[in-house]
Formats: structure tokens, C-alpha cells, sequence
């Protein structure tokens, strides 16, 4: 069994399907998996049921391992395997019933693609005229309810820098596009900007059994500030990102690993009488620091962070659930505690 | 029989007028008289599909709603008789060979999630025949249905009229001896709380004067006709007697889907006031103020406005124009403020209320 595995694996490169069917703009990874993983199924020789879930959960292992943010993604093979192995079928055979869960599985990302304008209906009575939201980086879903709203009302939006990927900037030309006032603020400006801003709405990457949100970093941050503010903070997210994780704290996400936040190795330092001048940092501990940075000098006074300080930060974050005032999905609106029930009477069949 | 369509008519049309002059005061009493109306309107109703019987009784509740949109009561009986009626058909029509399977696909897997709608013991059995759009007898149909329907609307009538007696079947429970209770405003479901939990118990109630319209003195004579030892005091005594005060328990005008609530001016002082020093706060309400909209705590409009001149009263004259008088008469109190709802259905957190919407109400019925 294990050849046959390898053996379709090798004509059938499930990573390739998942970049290919990324290309559409529309696509987000969990459909994205959906899909790839249907596919898998078409190529696949299994037999029995055993045989093809094994297919999947190798074919989704696979697909982790080539990213880098598996956590949306993860969520996605997990609600189609879940289907597959939860949902009572009824079939004469294997081969009639792998054609259905396929043609199950196309279906669903096909309707998927229109969650986003059943969220945008949804968030419209809450943006009122002349409300002044703040959107974190650049979210697919985000823009579809804004520019639902733009429709009908009157908008300004504050949308952070996002760094280090700055995305934000993508989100203030889209919206600047359609004629809906923007500014991009920086990330550190959040706290500044909140007492003008009504509401908070950010997109998602997953949402996760405690009901809590995990999303680009600085996602956490606003949510702090926007609570210390009284403002309200709300998550929009698509049934497919619901997932089945409950981190404790912000290291205990998949995506952390030790390089991240750590500090560098540094030489031992000799030891050395400290100047009699006080503002006069000693030179010895610079010596150690200097070959390991590759500071880009800058004729004008801002630096930049170099590839290698970046890779030290995080690319995600988790929000707690007592941050977030409301969940809106396509299955309805949400409390935070909701999702965590929601969640277990899905998977637990 | 277009006489007694006629008559229907009418009775929602003298309701609609009632309601929109305000002459139907009190959430229980537009909700009674809105499940008499449309009892009117179904069995008088003629309709050969049940998409006609839904579609006719949805104009219905738009117009009773649209009438006075702050009284959610009434919208909130439309939405439970549709509900209901739903439920009644499907048990009908599962009882034929065209049983609806569940739908084989990933979005009704999803949909798993949503919880278990409540389960109202049928009325009909599932020997009835029901033929829909039957062309040579159209009302057969309806015929068959409408007793069953009779019933279940039956049903949300006798709910509602016993809805005082279920909520203070637990009262002695949550009351103990000795205790002080702080209340607010004159709510008919708290006086009937207290007052059977008097009849074991012994405690003391501090009732808030609750201005402008002083409910409160009327709420503080019942409660001492009753034997109940009362005190009355004026709404800014509310901080300070707080710390001597073991719960408070107050009533709801409706409860939102994010598990807030309406309540009367004054509430949201008193809430604020127990949270601050940790004492709990207790709602009694009926299901029937169940309301499952979610976006009304934004509105600033979605608080009902009273009469400005007993705040600010004409006399005042050379005032009058200078300043600008609200008198709003209910307040917003937050999920966060509110311990727990005691409702005829039992006791709920407002974290619970989503679920109790979602199993009491129809997800196509949010917006009628």
C-alpha cells in the first residue's frame, strides 16, 4: 500500500494542484485544500473507505509541510475529511460513492465563493452612516462588505500598514479605486487613531474552538486597544475556517517555532571596566552584534528591518474570544461562545 | 366566506390602529392580542400550498410590526407561530412517501453545527394525507391542516397566559430569607416573582423610584399590599445603597440575540452599579421577548422615546426652546451586565440566548 501511495503521489503532485488552483484571486486556501484534495480522490486507486481517508490525511500532510501558515489550510482538509468519514452515505459502491464525495467536494467550493456576499448582507446593518471603521491588512471578505456597504452608505475606512508584508497598502488602493475615503496608519498608530474609529472589523484565517480568531499579527493588538476603548471588534470568517484548535496562550499556535522572537547568540563578552562617561554605550558589546546585522544604510534617517529580523517575527497571531464582540459567518452571527458549540456538534458527527 | 375574510381584515386593521395610537400597553398584551388576531387570520385564512399560508401570515406580522416597530413582542409571536406551523407541516408531511432526506452535501454538514431545534411534541399524527395544490378540491389542503394549526396556535396562547405562573414557579429558590432585593420600575412578571416567593420567604425589597414616570411607587404599594416589607427610594440612591443590596431583579421589555436586553431607564444605572460591587443581577422575563435581531444596540433610535414634558414640563416656558429634551424609556443593558434571564422556559446565562433563539425562531423569519 505504501508504493501505491508513492506511486500516485508521483504522478499526482498534490502541492502543484494547491499553487495552481491558488491562482485564482478568488481562492482562499481552505478551498483551495477542498479541491486539491478532491482531486487527489479522482487519481486515487484506493479501494476502501480505510484506504482513502489514509490518501487524504497523507495528501493533506503533504500540503502542510509546504507551507509555511498551514493553519487556514488545515481547516479546510479537516472539514472535507470530516465530511468524508462523518457524513452518512448511501451508496451501491466505492466507485459511485467516490464520484459523489468529489463531486461533493467541487460543489462546496463553488458555493463557498458566494459566503463572502452573504457575510457582506449581514454586516450591512451594522455600518451605520458616516461610520468610521478600521481594518487590519488585507482581507478578501473585509472589502466584499465594505464595498457592499459603500453601496448604500456613507464610509471612511483607517486601514493599518500591516508590516512586514504591507498589505494594507493593497487594501487603501482597492478601496481609494471605488471612491470610499482611506488612510493607511502605521501599525504603532493603532492606539492613537481608536477614539475616532466606530468599529473594528478585520477578516480571518481561522477560527478556532475557543472562539477565538487567528489572523495576520497585529490583529491581537487592535483587538486589546479596541476593548480599553469600548469599541466594538468584529470578526468576519466563512464557515470553512472554523477549526478545531485551542491554543493557550500565543505560543502554543502551529505556526510558532523556536527562531521566532528568539534572541541571537551572542560571543561571550570579555570582561572590561565600564567608561567613566556616562551616555558612552560600551563599544565591546557592539563588536559581537555588527557581522550578524546587514543594516541597510539609508542616506535619509529611517531604517528598515533586514530579511533576516523579519523572519524572527511572527506571521500570525491569536486573538482570546472575551476580544471579539461578534463572529460573522455565513451560518449566522455569532457570539463567541457560540463557535466552540458550533464546532463540536460539527465534528462530533 | 369573503365576509369572513372581511372579518379578519378588520381585526388586524383595529390592531394595527391600536398599536400605532399606543393604546395597547405592555409587551404581554401586544403579544396576546396579536396570537388573537391571527388565530382570526388562519381560520378564516384559504390557501391550497403551505408557502401561501406562510407568505399571507408574514404580511400579516409586517404590518402588525411595522405598525410599532419597538414593540417587539408582537413580531416575536409572528415569527414562533410560523415556527410552529412549519413544525406542524413537516410532521404532516413526513408521515407521506415524499419524506425529505437529508440533503447528501458539505454545506448541510456544516450546517450540523446549528443546534438541535426544539422539539415540539407534534399535534398531528403522521396518518394525515396531505395533497398540496390538489386541483379538483383546493381547499383539501387546508381543510386537514387548519385543526391541527388551531391547536398549536392554542398552544403559544396558553403559554402566554401562563407565562406569570411558570417564571415564579422557582421564586422561593432563588430568593433566600433576610435578603434585600433592589427592583425597578413596575414590571408585572417581577411583582408576581416576589410576591409568591414572599409566601415562603421573608426579605425586604428596595424599590427604585424610577423617574419620569415613577413606576416605581405604583410597584412599591403592590409589593406592601402583599405583605412584602418595601422601601422606596429615589433613583440616585441607587449607587449608594448598592453595597447593602443582595440582588437585584428586574424585568425586560425585550431580549436581544447577543443576549443584551431593553429594559426600563434606570436599569442600566442599577446593572452598572451591581457590577461594580459584585452583586447579582437576576431578569425575569417571558420567551415571547425573545427578539432575534442582533443590530438594534447601535440604534440609538431602537430606544423608544416617551414624552418630553415630564421631564422638562411646558411651564417652564422661557427653557423650552433653549434646550433640547430626551426622555428615551427603556435602556441598553449589555450581555456582559446581565447574570442570568429567568424565563418560563427555564434559567439561561445570555450566553445561552443565541441557541434559545435559534431553537425557538426560524432562520428565514429574522426579518419578516
Amino acid at each position: 500500500m505504501a508504493s501505491e501511495a508513492s506511486s500516485s503521489k508521483g504522478e499526482f503532485d498534490i502541492y502543484q494542484t494547491y499553487r495552481k488552483i491558488l491562482d485564482d484571486e478568488e481562492m482562499s486556501p481552505p478551498l483551495a485544500a477542498i479541491l486539491s484534495l478532491s482531486q487527489l480522490m479522482v487519481e486515487s486507486n484506493a479501494g476502501t473507505m480505510f484506504e482513502l481517508v489514509k490518501e487524504l490525511h497523507d495528501g493533506a500532510e503533504e500540503l502542510k509541510r509546504h507551507t509555511t501558515n498551514p493553519i487556514s489550510l488545515n481547516a479546510g482538509c479537516e472539514l472535507f475529511i470530516a465530511f468524508v468519514t462523518l457524513f452518512p452515505h448511501e451508496s451501491d459502491s466505492f466507485a459511485e460513492l467516490k464520484t459523489e464525495l468529489v463531486k461533493q467536494g467541487q460543489k462546496y467550493a463553488k458555493e463557498a465563493i458566494s459566503y463572502r456576499n452573504k457575510i457582506a448582507e449581514l454586516m450591512l446593518d451594522f455600518i451605520k452612516d458616516d461610520s468610521v471603521i478600521l481594518t487590519h491588512s488585507y482581507s478578501r471578505v473585509v472589502m466584499r462588505a465594505l464595498l457592499h456597504a459603500h453601496k448604500t452608505k456613507r464610509i471612511s475606512v483607517y486601514v493599518t500598514e500591516a508590516r512586514p508584508r504591507g498589505l494594507g497598502v493593497k487594501t487603501h488602493e482597492v478601496l481609494t479605486a471605488v471612491g470610499i475615503p482611506c488612510t493607511v496608519v502605521l501599525d504603532s498608530a493603532v492606539a492613537y487613531v481608536m477614539d475616532k474609529v466606530d468599529f473594528v472589523l478585520v477578516g480571518s484565517e481561522a477560527v478556532v474552538e475557543s472562539g477565538g480568531l487567528i489572523n495576520a499579527v497585529g490583529s491581537n493588538q487592535m483587538a486589546i486597544i479596541a476593548k480599553a476603548a469600548h469599541k466594538p471588534f468584529y470578526a468576519l470568517a466563512e464557515s470553512y475556517k472554523f477549526h478545531r484548535l485551542f491554543p493557550l496562550s500565543q505560543y502554543d499556535l502551529p505556526t510558532h517555532n523556536p527562531s521566532i522572537l528568539s534572541f541571537p547568540s551572542l560571543p561571550p563578552r570579555p570582561f572590561v571596566t565600564p567608561p567613566t562617561t556616562s551616555g558612552v554605550s560600551p563599544p565591546i558589546a557592539k563588536s559581537g552584534i555588527d557581522e550578524s546585522l546587514n543594516v541597510t544604510p539609508t542616506s535619509s534617517s529611517e531604517r528598515s528591518m533586514s530579511a533576516e529580523m523579519t523572519a524572527k517575527n511572527p506571521d500570525v497571531d491569536y486573538t482570546r474570544p472575551d476580544l471579539i464582540s461578534l463572529v460573522f459567518s455565513d451560518v449566522g452571527i455569532l457570539t463567541p461562545e457560540a463557535i466552540s458549540q458550533y464546532l463540536v456538534a460539527m465534528f462530533a458527527g | 366566506m369573503s365576509a369572513d375574510l372581511h372579518g379578519s381584515q378588520r381585526a388586524v386593521e383595529t390592531l394595527v390602529s391600536k398599536l400605532r395610537r399606543r393604546q395597547v400597553v405592555g409587551s404581554r398584551e401586544a403579544a396576546l392580542e396579536t396570537v388573537l388576531v391571527l388565530r382570526q387570520v388562519v381560520s378564516k385564512a384559504r390557501f391550497s400550498n403551505i408557502d401561501q399560508l406562510i407568505s399571507l401570515i408574514r404580511s400579516v406580522g409586517k404590518r402588525l410590526v411595522e405598525a410599532q416597530p419597538k414593540e417587539h413582542s408582537v413580531g416575536n409571536t409572528v415569527r414562533k407561530l410560523l415556527h410552529h406551523i412549519r413544525e406542524e407541516y413537516n410532521t404532516a408531511m413526513t408521515g407521506n412517501a415524499s419524506s425529505s432526506k437529508t440533503v447528501y452535501s458539505i454545506s448541510n454538514f456544516v450546517l450540523q453545527g446549528q443546534p438541535r431545534k426544539q422539539n415540539v411534541a407534534p399535534k398531528s399524527e403522521a396518518t394525515l394525507t396531505l395533497k398540496e395544490n390538489d386541483p379538483d378540491d383546493p381547499d383539501s389542503f387546508a381543510r386537514v391542516l387548519k385543526p391541527v394549526l388551531m391547536e398549536a396556535i392554542q398552544d403559544v396562547l396558553d403559554e402566554l397566559e401562563t407565562v406569570y405562573d411558570n417564571i415564579s414557579k422557582n421564586a422561593k429558590d432563588h430568593i433566600h430569607s433576610d435578603e434585600i432585593i433592589l427592583t425597578i420600575g413596575h414590571s408585572k412578571t417581577v411583582e408576581t416573582f416576589l410576591k409568591v416567593a414572599a409566601h415562603h420567604r421573608s426579605f425586604t425589597v428596595i424599590v427604585a423610584e424610577t423617574g419620569p414616570s415613577y413606576n416605581g411607587h405604583e410597584m412599591a404599594r403592590a409589593l406592601s399590599s402583599a405583605g412584602i416589607s418595601s422601601f422606596l427610594v429615589p433613583d440616585s440612591s441607587i449607587y449608594a445603597i448598592m453595597s447593602r443590596v443582595n440582588k437585584v431583579i428586574i424585568g425586560a421589555h425585550a431580549i436581544l440575540a447577543n443576549g443584551g436586553m431593553f429594559a426600563i431607564t434606570g436599569s442600566l444605572l442599577a446593572a452598572n452599579a451591581a457590577r461594580v460591587h459584585s452583586t447579582p443581577v437576576v431578569v425575569c422575563a417571558g420567551q415571547f421577548k425573545l427578539t432575534p435581531l442582533w443590530n438594534l444596540y447601535h440604534d440609538f433610535g431602537a430606544l423608544d422615546f416617551a414624552d418630553p414634558s415630564s421631564v422638562l414640563g411646558f411651564e417652564e416656558g422661557n427653557l423650552v426652546d433653549k434646550v433640547d429634551v430626551l426622555n428615551p424609556y427603556y435602556d441598553y443593558v449589555g450581555p456582559e451586565l446581565v447574570d442570568v434571564f429567568i424565563t418560563n422556559d427555564g434559567d439561561h446565562p445570555p450566553s445561552s440566548v443565541y441557541r434559545l433563539i435559534k431553537e425557538t425562531y426560524d432562520d428565514d423569519d429574522h426579518e419578516l
